[in-house]
């Protein structure tokens, strides 16, 4: 779990390159990257801009550390309701 | 092929499933996800008061149970923790892979005909 955690806080280190938020063009090359098993419309820009507008709590049209977590934790509670769900389907 | 980050999610799903044996963690399961899990990034699962804090802050719904996204605060709130520490790591450890540019190289070899 601890890697995991690892893994959530070194992947956004390694898109902002140092800069304190992601931009427009690096937060869609980050979904499209790392998440394109779990999400449809990846490959859409308009759906993209439109997620990050969704997360831009303080406006300021880029996704910062906390908006970042904001998504993760988003998508980490639909797989697992999905998951549990197909669970009880097969149980 | 998923990505490290959805291999990572996954694996806190798997995680918190795995004690959470009816969807949701009482407060004896969260004492054992904490000590088996997180047994580097937290020292106070010994303390009961510590446990009984987190508890408390993560139940945001007060049932006394911890369900899958009151967890997800307890991620973030670690991820928050970490960001600073692995950024300063990372800034380290490029700097080590650092490597002198060809052109700077070529500037520093000596030219071969000098004394």
């Amino acid at each position: 779990m601890e890697s995991a955690i690892k893994t959530l806080v070194t992947t956004f280190l390694s898109y902002t390159k140092g800069k304190e938020n992601l931009d427009t063009k690096t937060f869609k090359k980050m979904v499209q990257q790392q998440f394109g098993s779990v999400m449809e419309d990846t490959d859409s820009s308009s759906s993209i801009k439109e997620m990050q507008q969704g997360l831009d709590e303080n406006s300021d049209g880029k996704v910062s550390f906390q908006e970042y977590l904001t998504l993760i934790g988003y998508v980490a509670n639909t797989m697992s309701q999905k998951k549990c769900a197909s669970n009880q389907e097969s149980s | 092929m998923p990505s490290e980050l959805e291999i990572a999610m996954e694996s806190l799903i798997t995680v918190f499933h795995r004690y959470a044996k009816d969807g949701r963690l009482n407060r004896a399961e969260l004492r054992k996800l904490m000590e088996n899990e997180l047994s580097n990034f937290l020292r106070s699962q010994k303390d009961p008061a510590a446990v009984d804090k987190i508890m408390k802050d993560l139940d945001a719904n007060g049932d006394n149970q911890v369900d899958f996204e009151e967890f997800v605060s307890l991620v973030v709130g670690l991820s928050i923790a970490c960001e600073q520490c692995y950024a300063a790591q990372m800034k380290q450890r490029s700097f080590r892979n650092w490597k002198i540019p060809d052109w700077e190289r070529k500037r520093i070899t000596p030219p071969p005909n000098s004394p």
